[in-house]
């Protein structure tokens, strides 16, 4: 008898313990690309976690924070659908962080506007796929069109009328295309020449000999994240187009900090627009990359890390103004959508209308500083949102 | 005009560059008949041999090249013995799968040891740059590549289609049953082949990972190339190899100079006229 009473009495702490558990936890579903090739995207995630977690704690509104980690394995619609019903349906996350890439999030979208669970868009910049598709999403990355359109005036500006547009063939190339051509021509830039480069493409040098023929002031390039850009500017290096005077400019991918060593020198000098660079001078910056390394070493900061960060900033400011009581997912978003905050990229804003993000643009020129290849700003374009 | 012959130069070199990515599968492929895609997963790894002996050891570029030959020749003998060897008698279809798992295996490990971000490869300041060659400015990185694939070419000729060790593959590969009875040690000359296969391969990465960057991904990135060269110069040929390699590469070169937008488009098209004129490949025997 005494056995049955003490199990029954068990039994009935582990319930209650289980209903207060309920109560006070906050799932966040992280799905990001952990392994395989994109596993680089995986790392910054949870770099970005991690430290904000050792900062902040891992309660928000008096809620303990849950992490569900899930791999997308990259860009993967059918994974990310799978997954995203998953932490949706049998693990009942609140929000989510992810999934990236655009193809996952055009996946994700669907679930996540039925359950009504907000997430965040770290990792995806195709136009277009916030807002209409589901209004729990917001964006703490950034639009192709931000990045594009801010260097045709710039180099107009400086002198540099004729511009030679390179850009890799496929969709989101296409579009930013269509963007620098716009803006090039409303500052009476004047087009020397544009092709379009394949994505599989290992040889330039039948491109640079045609930049060279343009007689072009300045080329704006952009290409996808990876081996495209690393050719590219080595190309314009090794062809000694570089030592021409043409100007080299681009979309901060680039000459994104996670691979700008293995472009080495020939990277000097190049103009990109960006949404952060860790010399960013901010005392909110200095401390975020100085105890980004204390926690996470010499693996240096991508722009997919602050999105991270920022969106759990924006998670915990929320969570702490719900304060009590159960998670409510549209209090959730009306908080979140609309807010101003200072990021370590700098001054950031939801728009109100459609969960995109409104951020400084900067301009940076890649210069060695401390014998590191770094993108240092030189000109901001304040407050730019998704046209 | 100066134009023109600069951009043929690219071609040509390109050319090169794409014979000595692809010379090492043309080897175990064309002279062993055994298809194996992992020939481009030692490219990878002679690639991080090379970036490894000059970041941590300090080895000049040049040292790096025959010790990246010594290593891989060495690992894909090893695999030839614990693994490959076993597959000789099976069909194309079960070496394709056995190899392609063999591929993606080399990716995560790849991963694991050496992150998924690209490596910094530093060339010695001689191999940078452009040199004036009468009248033109050449890239020296390509001249190099030149240089280095006409050495290799002539070497393999004479060393594999010439030779007496030459023959004894051959005979192997022709019938093993009765090359083993004439006395030959069939085992020995596959491993030795290989090696010099698997040698290949890995130079072959070391030498174009400065053009081509070096991540885990390589190797499925450049299969399709090394597909290309191979069938398209025909099994068993290392001239053929050379010949499609240079055909193909200034066709690129040239096709993206003049018609850009459809640049990227030329050698697959060529690939599929060359193969259907000669399906056997350029220099191909007669199935």
């Amino acid at each position: 008898m005494r056995i049955v009473c003490s199990a029954l009495a068990a039994t009935a702490l582990t319930l209650a313990g289980f209903a207060a558990q309920a109560q006070e936890t906050v799932k966040i579903g992280i799905l990001q690309s952990f392994s395989g090739i994109t596993s680089l995207g995986g790392q910054q995630a949870d770099g970005a976690v991690k430290l904000f977690m050792k900062k902040y704690g891992d309660t928000a509104g008096g809620k303990k924070i849950e992490l569900i980690r899930r791999d997308t394995t990259g860009p993967n619609p059918e994974v990310a659908k799978r997954l995203v019903q998953e932490v949706v349906t049998r693990e009942r996350v609140n929000l989510l962080i992810g999934p990236d890439y655009t193809p996952n999030t055009l996946a994700a979208a669907p679930i996540l506007m039925e359950a009504k669970v907000p997430s965040f868009v770290t990792g995806a910049a195709t136009t277009g796929i916030i807002g209409e598709k589901s209004k729990y999403s917001t964006r703490t990355f950034f639009a192709v069109p931000q990045l594009c359109r801010p260097l045709a005036s710039y180099a107009v500006k400086n002198g540099w009328k004729r511009v030679y547009v390179a850009v890799a063939d496929f969709a989101p190339g296409h579009d930013c295309e269509k963007y620098f051509l716009e803006a090039l021509k409303e500052a009476n830039g004047e087009l020397a020449g544009n092709v379009r480069i394949p994505v599989s493409n290992p040889e330039f040098s039948g491109y640079m000999q045609r930049m060279r023929d343009a007689k072009a002031d300045a080329v704006f390039i952009f290409m996808p994240i990876g081996e495209l850009s690393i050719g590219i500017l080595r190309a314009i290096n090794d062809s000694g187009l570089k030592s021409t005077g043409i100007k080299i400019m681009g979309t901060g991918d680039i000459t994104d900090e996670t691979y700008i060593d293995a472009v080495g020198d020939a990277a000097i000098g190049t103009i990109t627009t960006g949404i952060y660079s860790t010399q960013h001078n901010s005392p909110l910056n200095k401390e975020f990359v100085k105890e980004w390394a204390e926690l996470n070493g010499k693996q240096r900061i991508g722009w997919g890390a602050l999105a991270v960060y920022d969106s759990m900033r924006l998670t915990y400011d929320a969570l702490n103004a719900q304060g009590a009581g159960k998670f409510d997912a549209d209090k959730f978003i009306s908080f979140v959508h609309g807010r101003t905050f200072e990021s370590p990229r700098g001054p950031v804003t939801i728009d109100k209308n459609n969960g995109d993000i409104i951020q400084n643009i900067y301009i940076r020129r890649v210069d060695k500083v401390d014998g590191v290849l770094q993108n240092v700003e030189i000109e901001s374009f304040s407050n730019v949102g998704f046209k | 005009m100066s134009a023109v012959l600069t951009v043929l130069f690219n071609g040509i070199a390109y050319g090169f560059l794409l014979f000595i990515m692809s010379v090492g599968l043309s080897v175990t492929l064309g002279m062993m008949n055994f298809v194996n895609l992992a020939q481009a997963s030692f490219s990878m790894f002679g690639g991080y041999v090379m970036v490894m002996a000059m970041q941590w050891f300090g080895v000049p570029f040049l040292l790096t090249l025959p010790l990246v030959f010594l290593v891989i020749g060495v690992l894909s003998v090893v695999m030839e013995r614990l693994v490959f060897r076993h597959f000789y008698n099976t069909d194309d279809l079960t070496q394709v799968l056995l190899t392609i798992g063999l591929v993606f295996m080399s990716i995560a490990t790849a991963t694991y040891f050496w992150g998924g971000t690209y490596q910094r490869i530093d060339m010695p300041p001689w191999l940078i740059g452009q040199r004036e060659i009468f009248g033109l400015t050449l890239e020296t990185y390509r001249i190099f590549l030149i240089v280095i694939g006409l050495a290799m070419a002539l070497a393999l000729i004479l060393g594999l289609e010439r030779t007496r060790f030459g023959a004894m593959v051959r005979a192997c590969v022709d019938n093993r049953r009765v090359a083993g009875a004439c006395g030959l040690n069939t085992g020995l000359i596959f491993a030795l082949t290989f090696a010099v296969g698997g040698g290949l391969a890995g130079l072959g990465g070391a030498l174009s990972a400065n053009l081509l960057g070096l991540d885990p991904n390589f190797p499925l990135r450049y299969l399709v190339y090394l597909l290309i060269i191979v069938s398209v110069g025909g099994m068993g040929t290392i001239s053929g190899t050379l010949i499609a390699g240079i055909a193909l590469g200034v066709a690129d070169v040239m096709g993206k100079y003049y018609f850009p937008q459809f640049g990227g488009f030329v050698i697959y098209v060529l690939t599929v006229l060359c193969m259907l004129w000669r399906p056997q490949g350029l220099m191909g025997r007669k199935a």
